[in-house]
C-alpha cells in the first residue's frame, strides 16, 4: 500500500469511528422529544359533544411529593371538573433538565402549552421570544395582575410587558437549632449582624468543630441577603450597570464580614463545597443556623424527625433585614395552540380556590388576601415566611441573569479561598456585569 | 457475467441502505446542521430569524479563556487517562495471558466497570471523595492507613477533584484495553514463542523482542479509540464537581453544555463542538501517521 492511499484510508477509519463515537457521545445523543397530543375541536353547528382540548402544562415538582400529589389528584380534577372540554396533562420536568427540554421542544415546534418556570427563567424565554405576553393576551390581566404580591408579579416584567403571573412564592428566613443556642448559653436568634457576630466563640466553646452558619454556594442566591442587609446591590435600580453598586462600599463590606466570619471558623466550608450539607448539619447539631427556605421545614421532619427547627427573620445590617424572593411563575408559551383554554387554566391557578389547596403541601400563596384566611394565620410557620417577605426583593430581571450569577458565585469564591481581596474581586466582576448589561 | 456483477453490487447496496439511512438520520444530517448553526447567532425558535455572524462564534473561542482553560483539561484528561487505560490494561492482559486458572473471573472483574453506568460510577465516585471526615476515601487515608494526617476537601480543589476524575476514568476503561490486547495476543502463533524460547530467550526478552512489536497496530487502534473517548468526557465532570470550582475542572463538552443549554447560546456551543472534532480528527491522523508500521514478520 503507497504512502499516500494510506493516510487518506487512515484519514477516513479515524473520521468514520468519530463518527460512531460521536453517535456514542452524550453531545450528540438524540434527545428525546416528548410529542404532544393534539385534538382538533370541531366546531360544525351539528357537532356533538365536544372532544375535550388537551393542555400540556410543564412543571418541576417531583414525581414522588405531596405537591404533584395534590395537583394531579386534587386540584386539576377540580379544574377539568369546572371545565368539561378541558383536559390538563400535566409533565414533571426535573428543574435540572427544564432548559434543556425546554429549548429541544421549542426547536421541533412541540412547546407546552404552559409552564410553572422558576421565576429567573422568564425573563430570558420572554426575551428569546418563546412567551406570549398576558398583558396582551388576557383581557382581564389587570384584574389578576391586582390580586398578587407586587414582588412576585414583577418577576414577570421583561421590556414593557409581563410574559406571565406569579403562581407560588417564597423567601428564605434565618432557621436555628435552638438546642445548640441553648448549650452555648445564647438568649436568642440574632436580630443584627453585630449580635451573630457576637454568638460564634460561644458556639466554638461548647464543640469546636460546630459553626455558627453554614450555606452551600456563593450564589447570588446565598449571598444577596448579606449584600442587600448591608446596604449594598448588584447593580443600579434601572439594571444599566454593576460598577458603584456590585463593588460599592456596602457590597464589600458584606463580603468582608463573610470572609472574617468564615477566616475565624464562624461560617462552614461547605461554602466552597466541602463538607456537610446545610440542613443535616443543623439538624446533627454542627451548624447553629442556616438561611433557608419553607423546604426546610418537611425536608427536615422526613429525615430527622426529633428535630425541630425554630425561624426567626433574617439578621439586620445597615441596610434592613432583607431576604431573596423565589418562586414560580406560570406562563403562556407562543407555540400553544389554545392560549384560550390555556388562559382559563392561568385564572384557575390564581384562584383562591387552588391557591389554599396548595398552600396545604409547601406553596406560599401569591394573594395577599389569603393572608387572613384561617388556614394560613393559623400554620405553624408561614408566618415569619410572610413577614420576612414584606421586605424580601427580587433578583435582577435580566435575560442574562444565570450569566450574572455565575460571576457573582466565582467572585465569591475567589474571596473566601484567599484568591483576591473582596474590593479586587467584586471590581472585576462589577466589569464583567457591566459588560453583559452595555450588550 | 457483467449483469450479473451489477445485480449483486445492487443487491449490496440494497443491504447498505438501511444502515446508510439510519447513518445519515442520526449522524451525517446532525452534523451538517451543527456546522450551519456555529455559523449564527442562533435563535431556537422556529420561525424566528437567526443572525448569520460568519466566522464570528470561532473567532470569539480563540479570545474566550474559558474555552482554553476546557481544552487544556481536556487534554491533561486525555494524557493522563489514555497512558494509564493503555498501560495498566497491557500489564493485566501480559499477566492474565500467563493465568490458567480463574482467568475467566479476573477477565469478568476487569471488565465489569466497562459495562457500568457512568452515571452510576461518576455518582459513587463522588460519594468516595466526599470530602468530610466521613468520606470513604478520607477516612481510608486517615483513620485507617494512616498515610494523611488531614482530611481533604477533594472535590473542592481543582487539583485534588482531577484525581476523582481521573482515577474514575482509567478505572472505569482499563477492563476495555485489556480485552482488546487479551484477543490481541491470542493472535500471536505459539510457534513464536516456542522458537524464541528453544532460541534460549528470557520472559522479558520474548515480551521485549517478540509480543510487544507485534502489539504495535492493537496499541495504534486503542490510542485512537481511547484519545477519542477522552475527548469526549462529559458525564464524570458533570456528576462529579460541575466543571466547578470556579470552572478549573471544566472539560471542552461540560463547557459546551452549558453554553447551549443553560445560556442558550447553541451558535456558540455548536462552533465549539466542530473546533472539538476538528481536533480530534487532527490528533487521529497524527497518531496514525507516527505510530504507523509495517508488520514485523
Amino acid at each position: 500500500m503507497n504512502k499516500a492511499a494510506f493516510s487518506i484510508t487512515g484519514g477516513l477509519v479515524a473520521f468514520s469511528m468519530l463518527l460512531t463515537l460521536g453517535a456514542c457521545g452524550p453531545a450528540q445523543t438524540p434527545t428525546p422529544v416528548t410529542v404532544r397530543e393534539t385534538v382538533e375541536v370541531l366546531v360544525t353547528p351539528t357537532a356533538g359533544p365536544q372532544e375535550p382540548v388537551t393542555i400540556t402544562f410543564w412543571h418541576s415538582y417531583n414525581e414522588v411529593s405531596p405537591e404533584n400529589d395534590m395537583l394531579v389528584n386534587t386540584v386539576i380534577p377540580m379544574f377539568e371538573e369546572q371545565h368539561p372540554n378541558i383536559r390538563i396533562e400535566p409533565l414533571t420536568v426535573p428543574w435540572e433538565e427544564f432548559l434543556r427540554k425546554l429549548s429541544t421542544s421549542m426547536a421541533g415546534g412541540v412547546a407546552p402549552d404552559v409552564a410553572r418556570l422558576d421565576i429567573i427563567w422568564v425573563p430570558q424565554l420572554a426575551d428569546m421570544g418563546a412567551l406570549t405576553a398576558l398583558d396582551e393576551a388576557m383581557p382581564d390581566f389587570d384584574q389578576y395582575a391586582n390580586a398578587v404580591f407586587p414582588g412576585p408579579l414583577a418577576s414577570n416584567f421583561w421590556n414593557g410587558h409581563y410574559y406571565g403571573l406569579p403562581m407560588d412564592t417564597n423567601t428564605k428566613v434565618w432557621i436555628y437549632n435552638q438546642q445548640m443556642y441553648d448549650a452555648a448559653g445564647i438568649a436568642g436568634p440574632p436580630h443584627t449582624m453585630d449580635d451573630l457576630a457576637g454568638q460564634c466563640a460561644a458556639i466554638k466553646a461548647v464543640n469546636p468543630d460546630a459553626y455558627l452558619f453554614a450555606a452551600d454556594g456563593t450564589w447570588a442566591w446565598v449571598m444577596l441577603p448579606w449584600i442587600w442587609s448591608f446596604g449594598g446591590d448588584i447593580t443600579d435600580p434601572d439594571v444599566t450597570r454593576a460598577t458603584g453598586y456590585l463593588n460599592g462600599p456596602n457590597t464589600v463590606a458584606a463580603y468582608e464580614f463573610w470572609l472574617e466570619m468564615y477566616n475565624d471558623g464562624c461560617f462552614a466550608p461547605v461554602v466552597l463545597g466541602s463538607g456537610i450539607d446545610p440542613f443535616t448539619g443543623l439538624a446533627q447539631g454542627l451548624y447553629a443556623s442556616i438561611d433557608n427556605g419553607p423546604w426546610t421545614y418537611p425536608i427536615i421532619q422526613s429525615q430527622f424527625p426529633d428535630m425541630e427547627p425554630h425561624a426567626s427573620l433574617f439578621p439586620a445590617g445597615p441596610g434592613g433585614s432583607i431576604d431573596v424572593v423565589g418562586g414560580e411563575d406560570i406562563v403562556l408559551f407562543q407555540q400553544s395552540d389554545h392560549p384560550e383554554e390555556a388562559m382559563e387554566f392561568i385564572r384557575f391557578v390564581l384562584s383562591q380556590e387552588y391557591q389554599l389547596q396548595m398552600a396545604q403541601v409547601g406553596q406560599l400563596p401569591v394573594r395577599p388576601d389569603l393572608i387572613q384566611s384561617d388556614y394560613i394565620a393559623n400554620h405553624p410557620y408561614y408566618g415569619i415566611f410572610l413577614e420576612q417577605l414584606r421586605t424580601s426583593r427580587s433578583r435582577t430581571a435580566h435575560p442574562r441573569w444565570q450569566e450574572m450569577d455565575e460571576i457573582i458565585t466565582n467572585a465569591g469564591q475567589l474571596i473566601l479561598r484567599g484568591e483576591m481581596t473582596p474590593q479586587e474581586a467584586l471590581d472585576s466582576a462589577a466589569a464583567q456585569i457591566d459588560a453583559i448589561l452595555a450588550e | 457475467m457483467r449483469r450479473s456483477a451489477l445485480r449483486d453490487s445492487l443487491v449490496a447496496y440494497a443491504f447498505l441502505l438501511p444502515g446508510f439511512l439510519f447513518l445519515a438520520v442520526w449522524v451525517v444530517y446532525p452534523m451538517l446542521k451543527a456546522l450551519q448553526i456555529s455559523f449564527y447567532d442562533w435563535s431556537i425558535l422556529p420561525g424566528q430569524v437567526s443572525r448569520f455572524v460568519g466566522l464570528g462564534n470561532y473567532v470569539r473561542a480563540l479570545h474566550d479563556p474559558l474555552f482554553w482553560l476546557s481544552l487544556k483539561n481536556t487534554v491533561a484528561y486525555a494524557l493522563v487517562t489514555v497512558s494509564g487505560q493503555l498501560l495498566l490494561g497491557l500489564i493485566i492482559a501480559l499477566l492474565l495471558d500467563r493465568v490458567t486458572k480463574g482467568r475467566v473471573f479476573f477477565r469478568a472483574a476487569y471488565y465489569l466497570p466497562v459495562v457500568t453506568s457512568w452515571v452510576v460510577v461518576s455518582l459513587l465516585f463522588k460519594y468516595l471523595f466526599n470530602s468530610s471526615p466521613s468520606g470513604f476515601v478520607n477516612y481510608l487515608l486517615v483513620d485507617v492507613l494512616h498515610v494523611m494526617s488531614a482530611y481533604v476537601p477533594w472535590l473542592s480543589e481543582p487539583e485534588t477533584a482531577f484525581v476523582a476524575i481521573y482515577s474514575l476514568g482509567i478505572w472505569k476503561g482499563v477492563g476495555w484495553t485489556m480485552v482488546i490486547f487479551l484477543a490481541a495476543l491470542d493472535t500471536i502463533p505459539t510457534e513464536f514463542y516456542d522458537a524464541a524460547s528453544i532460541d534460549g530467550a528470557g520472559r522479558w526478552q520474548i515480551i521485549r523482542l517478540i509480543v510487544l512489536p507485534l502489539l504495535i497496530p492493537t496499541v495504534v487502534i486503542v490510542l485512537i479509540m481511547l484519545t477519542f473517548g477522552a475527548f469526549q468526557a462529559y458525564v464524570q465532570v458533570a456528576l462529579i464537581t460541575q466543571g466547578g470550582p470556579l470552572h478549573r475542572t471544566e472539560v471542552l463538552l461540560s463547557y459546551m453544555y452549558t453554553r447551549a443549554f443553560r445560556d442558550l447560546d447553541f451558535g456558540y456551543a455548536a462552533a465549539l463542538s466542530y473546533v472539538l472534532i476538528c481536533l480530534v480528527f487532527i490528533l487521529g491522523r497524527l497518531q496514525l501517521r507516527m505510530l504507523r508500521s509495517e508488520p514485523v514478520y
